[in-house]
Protein backbone atom coordinates (compact mmCIF):
# COMPACT_ATOMS: atom_id res chain seq x y z
CA UNK A 1 0.00 0.00 0.00
CA UNK A 2 1.69 3.26 -1.17
CA UNK A 3 -0.50 6.21 -0.32
CA UNK A 4 0.63 10.12 -1.74
CA UNK A 5 -0.63 13.28 0.56
CA UNK A 6 0.32 17.33 -0.40
CA UNK A 7 2.16 18.25 2.91
CA UNK A 8 4.85 20.42 3.75
CA UNK A 9 4.37 22.20 0.41
CA UNK A 10 5.66 18.78 -1.30
CA UNK A 11 4.25 15.27 -1.90
CA UNK A 12 4.69 13.01 1.26
CA UNK A 13 4.42 9.51 0.21
CA UNK A 14 3.92 6.53 3.01
CA UNK A 15 4.58 2.86 1.83
CA UNK A 16 4.59 -0.09 3.88
CA UNK A 17 4.30 -3.76 2.67
CA UNK A 18 1.12 -4.98 3.90
CA UNK A 19 -2.41 -4.06 2.89
CA UNK A 20 -4.13 -3.41 6.14
CA UNK A 21 -2.72 -0.09 8.29
CA UNK A 22 -4.77 2.27 7.01
CA UNK A 23 -5.30 3.71 10.68
CA UNK A 24 -1.30 3.40 10.63
CA UNK A 25 -0.27 5.56 7.17
CA UNK A 26 -3.54 7.95 8.92
CA UNK A 27 -1.94 8.80 12.12
CA UNK A 28 2.09 9.09 10.58
CA UNK A 29 0.47 11.56 8.22
CA UNK A 30 -1.14 13.69 11.16
CA UNK A 31 2.43 13.37 12.34
CA UNK A 32 3.71 14.87 9.40
CA UNK A 33 0.97 17.54 9.51
CA UNK A 34 1.32 18.36 12.95
CA UNK A 35 4.84 18.91 11.51
CA UNK A 36 3.61 21.24 9.22
CA UNK A 37 1.26 23.37 11.35
CA UNK A 38 3.79 23.79 13.95
CA UNK A 39 6.84 25.09 11.60
CA UNK A 40 5.89 25.95 8.58
CA UNK A 41 6.55 29.75 7.22
CA UNK A 42 4.02 29.89 4.82
CA UNK A 43 1.26 29.76 7.78
CA UNK A 44 1.09 33.00 9.71
CA UNK A 45 -0.24 31.26 12.90
CA UNK A 46 2.26 28.61 12.81
CA UNK A 47 4.25 28.62 16.04
CA UNK A 48 7.38 29.37 14.13
CA UNK A 49 5.78 32.35 12.88
CA UNK A 50 4.64 33.23 16.21
CA UNK A 51 8.58 33.00 17.37
CA UNK A 52 9.27 34.92 14.24
CA UNK A 53 7.06 37.66 15.90
CA UNK A 54 7.51 37.55 19.30
CA UNK A 55 10.25 35.66 20.43
CA UNK A 56 13.17 38.86 20.69
CA UNK A 57 10.05 40.59 23.02
CA UNK A 58 9.34 38.02 25.30
CA UNK A 59 9.97 34.19 26.41
CA UNK A 60 7.74 32.02 23.97
CA UNK A 61 6.84 28.31 24.84
CA UNK A 62 7.02 26.00 22.49
CA UNK A 63 6.08 22.49 21.59
CA UNK A 64 8.49 19.34 22.55
CA UNK A 65 8.62 18.68 18.47
CA UNK A 66 9.33 22.59 17.70
CA UNK A 67 11.94 22.56 20.51
CA UNK A 68 13.41 19.33 19.40
CA UNK A 69 13.86 20.78 15.68
CA UNK A 70 14.89 23.72 16.77
CA UNK A 71 17.88 21.93 19.55
CA UNK A 72 18.92 19.74 16.22
CA UNK A 73 19.09 23.04 14.29
CA UNK A 74 21.61 24.60 16.62
CA UNK A 75 23.43 21.55 17.33
CA UNK A 76 24.50 21.32 13.35
CA UNK A 77 24.86 25.25 13.54
CA UNK A 78 27.49 25.14 15.68
CA UNK A 79 29.25 21.94 14.30
CA UNK A 80 29.03 23.05 10.65
CA UNK A 81 30.47 26.47 11.97
CA UNK A 82 27.46 28.45 11.07
CA UNK A 83 27.07 26.90 7.22
CA UNK A 84 23.80 25.69 8.42
CA UNK A 85 21.65 28.20 10.10
CA UNK A 86 17.76 28.69 10.10
CA UNK A 87 17.93 32.50 10.47
CA UNK A 88 18.07 33.20 6.96
CA UNK A 89 14.07 33.12 6.27
CA UNK A 90 14.27 36.94 5.50
CA UNK A 91 16.77 36.01 2.81
CA UNK A 92 14.49 34.16 0.47
CA UNK A 93 11.59 36.43 1.29
CA UNK A 94 13.40 39.16 -0.04
CA UNK A 95 13.67 36.73 -3.46
CA UNK A 96 10.24 36.16 -3.32
CA UNK A 97 10.58 32.15 -2.77
CA UNK A 98 8.98 32.82 0.57
CA UNK A 99 5.92 35.04 2.00
CA UNK A 100 6.42 38.26 3.77
CA UNK A 101 3.88 38.07 6.78
CA UNK A 102 5.96 39.82 9.25
CA UNK A 103 7.80 43.37 8.32
CA UNK A 104 11.15 43.58 10.02
CA UNK A 105 12.44 47.65 10.13
CA UNK A 106 14.96 46.38 12.19
CA UNK A 107 17.83 45.30 9.63
CA UNK A 108 20.18 43.22 12.41
CA UNK A 109 18.50 40.01 12.00
CA UNK A 110 19.92 37.05 14.09
CA UNK A 111 20.14 33.35 13.39
CA UNK A 112 19.17 30.32 15.15
CA UNK A 113 22.39 30.80 17.72
CA UNK A 114 20.46 33.96 19.30
CA UNK A 115 17.40 31.61 20.44
CA UNK A 116 18.34 29.98 23.93
CA UNK A 117 16.36 27.59 26.04
CA UNK A 118 14.80 29.34 29.47
CA UNK A 119 13.42 25.21 29.79
CA UNK A 120 13.32 22.30 27.77
CA UNK A 121 10.13 24.38 26.63
CA UNK A 122 10.69 28.20 26.70
CA UNK A 123 12.90 29.61 24.28
CA UNK A 124 13.85 33.90 23.78
CA UNK A 125 15.54 35.13 21.41
CA UNK A 126 18.88 38.01 21.61
CA UNK A 127 17.72 39.13 18.49
CA UNK A 128 14.75 39.71 16.21
CA UNK A 129 15.08 36.41 13.73
CA UNK A 130 13.61 35.48 10.86
CA UNK A 131 13.98 31.33 10.99
CA UNK A 132 13.05 29.28 8.06
CA UNK A 133 12.49 25.90 9.16
CA UNK A 134 12.57 24.38 5.56
CA UNK A 135 16.00 22.83 5.51
CA UNK A 136 15.33 20.52 8.51
CA UNK A 137 11.22 20.39 9.31
CA UNK A 138 10.84 17.87 6.15
CA UNK A 139 13.80 15.77 7.75
CA UNK A 140 12.19 15.78 11.03
CA UNK A 141 8.20 15.25 10.11
CA UNK A 142 9.49 12.29 8.33
CA UNK A 143 10.93 10.41 11.38
CA UNK A 144 7.97 11.16 13.54
CA UNK A 145 6.19 10.03 10.84
CA UNK A 146 8.04 6.61 11.09
CA UNK A 147 7.80 6.45 15.00
CA UNK A 148 4.01 6.87 14.21
CA UNK A 149 4.36 3.50 11.67
CA UNK A 150 6.95 1.59 14.17
CA UNK A 151 4.75 2.41 16.85
CA UNK A 152 1.50 1.26 15.30
CA UNK A 153 3.03 -2.45 14.83
CA UNK A 154 3.73 -1.67 11.00
CA UNK A 155 7.07 -3.93 10.20
CA UNK A 156 8.92 -2.16 7.55
CA UNK A 157 7.91 0.60 5.13
CA UNK A 158 9.07 4.04 3.87
CA UNK A 159 8.28 7.51 4.34
CA UNK A 160 9.63 9.84 1.83
CA UNK A 161 8.62 13.50 2.07
CA UNK A 162 9.53 15.43 -1.38
CA UNK A 163 12.72 13.50 -1.94
CA UNK A 164 13.86 13.35 2.06
CA UNK A 165 13.20 9.75 2.82
CA UNK A 166 13.52 7.49 5.22
CA UNK A 167 13.09 3.16 5.33
CA UNK A 168 12.50 0.55 8.22
CA UNK A 169 12.36 -2.71 8.98
CA UNK A 170 14.53 -5.60 8.11
CA UNK A 171 13.76 -5.13 4.09
CA UNK A 172 16.64 -3.11 2.42
CA UNK A 173 15.08 -0.54 0.06
CA UNK A 174 17.09 0.38 -3.61
CA UNK A 175 17.47 4.17 -3.57
CA UNK A 176 17.73 6.14 -6.77
CA UNK A 177 18.22 9.56 -7.13
CA UNK A 178 17.93 12.51 -10.32
CA UNK A 179 20.49 12.75 -12.73
CA UNK A 180 20.88 16.61 -11.91
CA UNK A 181 21.62 17.29 -15.99
CA UNK A 182 18.54 15.30 -16.70
CA UNK A 183 16.26 14.76 -13.54
CA UNK A 184 13.61 12.67 -16.03
CA UNK A 185 16.12 10.27 -15.29
CA UNK A 186 17.13 7.92 -12.39
CA UNK A 187 20.35 6.63 -11.20
CA UNK A 188 20.13 3.73 -9.07
CA UNK A 189 23.09 4.40 -6.19
CA UNK A 190 22.26 1.59 -3.79
CA UNK A 191 20.31 -0.23 -1.24
CA UNK A 192 19.31 0.94 2.11
CA UNK A 193 18.04 -0.95 5.11
CA UNK A 194 17.28 1.27 8.51
CA UNK A 195 18.38 4.41 7.58
CA UNK A 196 17.49 7.59 5.87
CA UNK A 197 18.42 9.85 3.10
CA UNK A 198 18.02 13.41 1.54
CA UNK A 199 19.08 15.27 -1.32
CA UNK A 200 19.95 18.68 -2.36
CA UNK A 201 19.64 20.10 -5.91
CA UNK A 202 18.70 22.71 -7.78
CA UNK A 203 17.31 21.26 -11.40
CA UNK A 204 14.07 22.32 -10.31
CA UNK A 205 14.59 25.50 -9.23
CA UNK A 206 16.64 26.12 -12.38
CA UNK A 207 13.51 24.02 -14.50
CA UNK A 208 11.22 26.80 -13.04
CA UNK A 209 13.29 29.65 -13.53
CA UNK A 210 13.84 30.55 -9.54
CA UNK A 211 15.94 31.73 -7.40
CA UNK A 212 18.14 29.43 -5.61
CA UNK A 213 16.73 28.38 -2.48
CA UNK A 214 20.30 27.11 -1.22
CA UNK A 215 21.68 30.39 1.06
CA UNK A 216 24.97 30.52 2.67
CA UNK A 217 24.53 32.10 5.64
CA UNK A 218 28.45 33.28 5.26
CA UNK A 219 28.03 35.29 2.69
CA UNK A 220 27.03 38.61 3.44
CA UNK A 221 27.00 40.25 -0.35
CA UNK A 222 23.36 40.02 -1.58
CA UNK A 223 24.35 38.85 -5.04
CA UNK A 224 26.25 36.35 -3.82
CA UNK A 225 24.85 34.24 -0.85
CA UNK A 226 22.39 32.72 -3.25
CA UNK A 227 24.44 29.90 -3.57
CA UNK A 228 24.29 28.56 -7.90
CA UNK A 229 25.28 24.82 -6.80
CA UNK A 230 25.65 22.11 -9.90
CA UNK A 231 24.99 18.72 -9.47
CA UNK A 232 23.43 16.66 -6.62
CA UNK A 233 23.91 16.56 -2.59
CA UNK A 234 22.74 13.77 -0.89
CA UNK A 235 24.02 12.89 2.61
CA UNK A 236 22.80 9.28 4.09
CA UNK A 237 22.09 9.42 7.78
CA UNK A 238 20.36 6.86 11.04
CA UNK A 239 17.26 9.77 10.87
CA UNK A 240 16.08 12.20 8.19
CA UNK A 241 16.56 14.99 10.10
CA UNK A 242 20.46 14.93 9.92
CA UNK A 243 20.09 13.95 6.61
CA UNK A 244 18.14 16.65 5.46
CA UNK A 245 20.14 18.97 7.47
CA UNK A 246 23.79 18.05 6.22
CA UNK A 247 22.40 18.00 2.57
CA UNK A 248 23.24 21.94 2.78
CA UNK A 249 26.56 21.89 4.57
CA UNK A 250 27.39 19.30 1.65
CA UNK A 251 26.11 21.60 -1.06
CA UNK A 252 27.69 24.52 0.34
CA UNK A 253 30.84 23.15 1.75
CA UNK A 254 30.76 20.82 -1.39
CA UNK A 255 33.25 18.90 0.68
CA UNK A 256 32.20 15.06 1.00
CA UNK A 257 34.56 15.11 4.01
CA UNK A 258 33.38 18.09 6.36
CA UNK A 259 33.97 17.01 10.11
CA UNK A 260 30.49 17.34 10.74
CA UNK A 261 29.37 14.11 8.75
CA UNK A 262 31.67 11.70 10.80
CA UNK A 263 30.39 13.38 14.32
CA UNK A 264 26.67 12.65 12.86
CA UNK A 265 27.31 9.14 11.39
CA UNK A 266 26.35 10.36 8.36
CA UNK A 267 28.00 9.38 4.77
CA UNK A 268 27.72 12.30 1.33
CA UNK A 269 27.25 11.20 -1.40
CA UNK A 270 28.12 13.82 -4.31
CA UNK A 271 26.77 13.53 -8.30
CA UNK A 272 28.39 15.89 -10.64
CA UNK A 273 26.77 17.42 -13.28
CA UNK B 1 22.05 1.91 8.95
CA UNK B 2 22.97 -0.43 6.69
CA UNK B 3 24.49 1.20 2.91
CA UNK B 4 25.14 -0.80 -0.22
CA UNK B 5 25.93 1.12 -2.71
CA UNK B 6 25.43 0.30 -6.13
CA UNK B 7 28.78 -1.32 -8.15
CA UNK B 8 27.91 0.82 -10.52
CA UNK B 9 27.51 3.85 -8.62
CA UNK B 10 31.15 3.19 -6.74
CA UNK B 11 32.99 3.20 -10.02
CA UNK B 12 30.88 6.54 -11.29
CA UNK B 13 27.59 7.39 -12.01
CA UNK B 14 28.10 8.50 -16.12
CA UNK B 15 28.82 5.01 -16.89
CA UNK B 16 25.04 3.65 -16.58
CA UNK B 17 24.02 2.76 -19.92
CA UNK B 18 19.95 2.37 -19.63
CA UNK B 19 18.50 5.23 -17.11
CA UNK B 20 15.13 4.42 -15.62
CA UNK B 21 12.96 6.96 -16.33
CA UNK B 22 10.94 8.47 -14.23
CA UNK B 23 7.58 8.36 -15.61
CA UNK B 24 4.27 7.50 -13.32
CA UNK B 25 3.08 6.61 -10.25
CA UNK B 26 -0.55 5.09 -9.33
CA UNK B 27 -1.06 5.59 -5.55
CA UNK B 28 -4.47 4.45 -4.71
CA UNK B 29 -7.43 4.10 -7.13
CA UNK B 30 -10.83 5.62 -7.03
CA UNK B 31 -12.47 3.91 -5.02
CA UNK B 32 -9.85 3.43 -2.27
CA UNK B 33 -9.75 6.97 -2.31
CA UNK B 34 -13.60 7.05 -1.33
CA UNK B 35 -12.74 4.29 1.26
CA UNK B 36 -10.00 6.06 2.79
CA UNK B 37 -11.41 9.30 2.31
CA UNK B 38 -15.46 8.32 3.68
CA UNK B 39 -14.52 5.58 5.68
CA UNK B 40 -17.48 3.07 6.32
CA UNK B 41 -20.05 5.56 4.48
CA UNK B 42 -22.02 5.39 1.10
CA UNK B 43 -21.07 7.50 -1.58
CA UNK B 44 -23.38 8.42 -4.19
CA UNK B 45 -22.68 9.50 -8.17
CA UNK B 46 -23.21 12.99 -8.00
CA UNK B 47 -22.05 15.09 -11.17
CA UNK B 48 -22.20 18.66 -12.01
CA UNK B 49 -22.89 20.15 -15.01
CA UNK B 50 -20.56 23.33 -15.48
CA UNK B 51 -21.99 25.84 -17.18
CA UNK B 52 -19.46 28.20 -19.04
CA UNK B 53 -20.46 31.08 -16.61
CA UNK B 54 -19.06 28.52 -13.50
CA UNK B 55 -15.91 27.42 -15.43
CA UNK B 56 -14.62 31.29 -16.05
CA UNK B 57 -15.69 31.92 -12.38
CA UNK B 58 -13.44 28.62 -11.30
CA UNK B 59 -10.56 29.80 -13.97
CA UNK B 60 -10.53 33.61 -11.95
CA UNK B 61 -10.21 32.19 -8.62
CA UNK B 62 -7.82 29.77 -9.27
CA UNK B 63 -5.90 30.64 -11.76
CA UNK B 64 -6.14 27.18 -13.74
CA UNK B 65 -6.87 27.75 -16.84
CA UNK B 66 -8.27 24.37 -18.50
CA UNK B 67 -11.78 23.35 -18.19
CA UNK B 68 -13.31 21.42 -14.89
CA UNK B 69 -14.64 18.35 -15.26
CA UNK B 70 -17.70 17.85 -13.55
CA UNK B 71 -18.43 13.49 -13.84
CA UNK B 72 -15.91 12.76 -10.97
CA UNK B 73 -18.50 14.22 -8.03
CA UNK B 74 -19.75 12.01 -5.40
CA UNK B 75 -22.14 12.86 -2.40
CA UNK B 76 -22.06 11.01 1.35
CA UNK B 77 -25.47 9.86 2.52
CA UNK B 78 -24.69 12.92 5.38
CA UNK B 79 -24.07 15.97 3.21
CA UNK B 80 -20.61 15.35 2.48
CA UNK B 81 -18.97 15.90 -0.50
CA UNK B 82 -16.02 13.85 -2.65
CA UNK B 83 -14.29 15.64 -6.21
CA UNK B 84 -11.58 14.20 -8.09
CA UNK B 85 -9.71 16.26 -9.98
CA UNK B 86 -6.44 16.92 -12.21
CA UNK B 87 -3.97 19.67 -12.28
CA UNK B 88 -1.61 19.68 -14.96
CA UNK B 89 1.43 21.58 -14.83
CA UNK B 90 4.39 22.15 -17.60
CA UNK B 91 5.81 18.88 -16.51
CA UNK B 92 3.27 16.58 -14.52
CA UNK B 93 -0.44 15.93 -14.18
CA UNK B 94 -1.36 14.99 -10.67
CA UNK B 95 -4.68 13.86 -10.15
CA UNK B 96 -6.24 14.68 -6.65
CA UNK B 97 -9.24 13.62 -5.04
CA UNK B 98 -10.48 16.40 -2.30
CA UNK B 99 -13.26 15.39 0.71
CA UNK B 100 -15.62 18.31 1.58
CA UNK B 101 -17.70 18.23 4.90
CA UNK B 102 -21.39 18.93 4.35
CA UNK B 103 -20.24 23.03 5.35
CA UNK B 104 -17.52 22.47 2.73
CA UNK B 105 -14.31 22.24 5.14
CA UNK B 106 -11.47 19.90 4.37
CA UNK B 107 -11.63 16.70 5.71
CA UNK B 108 -8.72 15.35 3.40
CA UNK B 109 -6.36 15.21 0.26
CA UNK B 110 -5.21 12.42 -1.47
CA UNK B 111 -2.81 11.91 -4.35
CA UNK B 112 -4.56 9.23 -6.30
CA UNK B 113 -1.90 9.59 -9.49
CA UNK B 114 1.17 11.21 -10.61
CA UNK B 115 2.97 11.81 -14.46
CA UNK B 116 5.70 13.43 -14.85
CA UNK B 117 7.37 13.99 -18.01
CA UNK B 118 9.99 16.66 -19.47
CA UNK B 119 8.75 16.80 -23.26
CA UNK B 120 5.85 18.49 -24.73
CA UNK B 121 3.56 15.27 -24.11
CA UNK B 122 1.57 16.70 -20.83
CA UNK B 123 0.02 19.46 -22.56
CA UNK B 124 -1.48 16.48 -24.96
CA UNK B 125 -4.47 15.27 -23.77
CA UNK B 126 -4.31 11.86 -26.51
CA UNK B 127 -0.85 11.28 -24.16
CA UNK B 128 -2.87 12.23 -20.84
CA UNK B 129 -5.33 10.32 -21.41
CA UNK B 130 -3.46 6.84 -20.94
CA UNK B 131 -3.29 7.25 -17.23
CA UNK B 132 -6.59 8.38 -16.48
CA UNK B 133 -8.36 5.06 -15.00
CA UNK B 134 -5.71 2.77 -14.76
CA UNK B 135 -4.64 1.22 -11.74
CA UNK B 136 -1.63 -0.87 -10.14
CA UNK B 137 -2.48 -3.69 -11.78
CA UNK B 138 -2.69 -2.48 -15.55
CA UNK B 139 0.78 -3.16 -17.70
CA UNK B 140 1.29 0.19 -18.68
CA UNK B 141 4.92 1.18 -17.97
CA UNK B 142 4.65 2.42 -13.56
CA UNK B 143 8.05 1.51 -12.54
CA UNK B 144 6.04 0.03 -10.00
CA UNK B 145 9.16 -1.35 -8.36
CA UNK B 146 11.04 2.10 -8.62
CA UNK B 147 9.66 3.78 -5.34
CA UNK B 148 12.33 5.26 -3.21
CA UNK B 149 13.61 8.66 -5.16
CA UNK B 150 16.06 10.99 -3.08
CA UNK B 151 15.74 14.23 -4.86
CA UNK B 152 15.51 18.34 -4.83
CA UNK B 153 11.99 19.14 -3.69
CA UNK B 154 9.16 18.91 -5.89
CA UNK B 155 6.41 21.89 -5.13
CA UNK B 156 2.91 21.02 -4.74
CA UNK B 157 1.73 24.07 -5.37
CA UNK B 158 -0.54 23.31 -8.37
CA UNK B 159 -2.42 20.95 -6.15
CA UNK B 160 -3.08 24.16 -4.02
CA UNK B 161 -4.37 25.74 -6.91
CA UNK B 162 -6.53 22.59 -7.57
CA UNK B 163 -8.06 22.82 -4.38
CA UNK B 164 -8.69 26.26 -4.23
CA UNK B 165 -10.56 26.06 -7.43
CA UNK B 166 -12.59 22.68 -5.68
CA UNK B 167 -13.46 24.71 -2.83
CA UNK B 168 -14.56 27.54 -5.37
CA UNK B 169 -16.57 25.00 -6.76
CA UNK B 170 -18.19 24.14 -3.25
CA UNK B 171 -19.57 27.37 -2.88
CA UNK B 172 -20.76 28.56 -5.90
CA UNK B 173 -22.63 24.76 -7.06
CA UNK B 174 -22.67 22.54 -4.40
CA UNK B 175 -22.85 24.36 -1.15
CA UNK B 176 -26.98 24.54 -0.56
CA UNK B 177 -27.98 21.63 -3.24
CA UNK B 178 -30.47 19.18 -1.63
CA UNK B 179 -28.90 16.02 0.06
CA UNK B 180 -29.65 12.53 -1.89
CA UNK B 181 -33.04 10.96 -1.02
CA UNK B 182 -34.72 14.42 -0.19
CA UNK B 183 -36.95 16.45 -2.01
CA UNK B 184 -36.81 20.48 -2.50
Amino acid sequence: MIRCKPLLGTFVEISIKQDEGQVAIDNAFLAIQKVHDLMGFHNPQSELSFINRRAHKEAVEIHAWTAQAMKIAKEIHLASDGLFDCGIGHRLVEAGLLPRHITFTNHDLGGIDDIHFLAPDLIKSRRPVCLDLGGIAKGYAVDMAVRVLLSEGISSGSVNAGGDLRVFGDISFPIQVRNPELPEELIEIGSLENGAIATSSLYFAKRDRQQSHIINPLNQNPSEMHSEILGSYSILAKECVYADALTKVLALSNNEYHPCFERFSAKALRIAA
Amino acid sequence: MIWKPSPLAILGFAIISTPIIAHAKIYISVEQAQKILFPNKTLTKNPIIITDDLQDKMRAASSIRYPFQGERIWRSADGGWLVIDEVIGKHEMVTYAVALSPSGSILGIEILEYVESYGYEVAEPEWRKQFIGKTINDPIKLNQDIQNISGATLSCKHITDGVKRVTVLYDLALRGTAKPGTSK
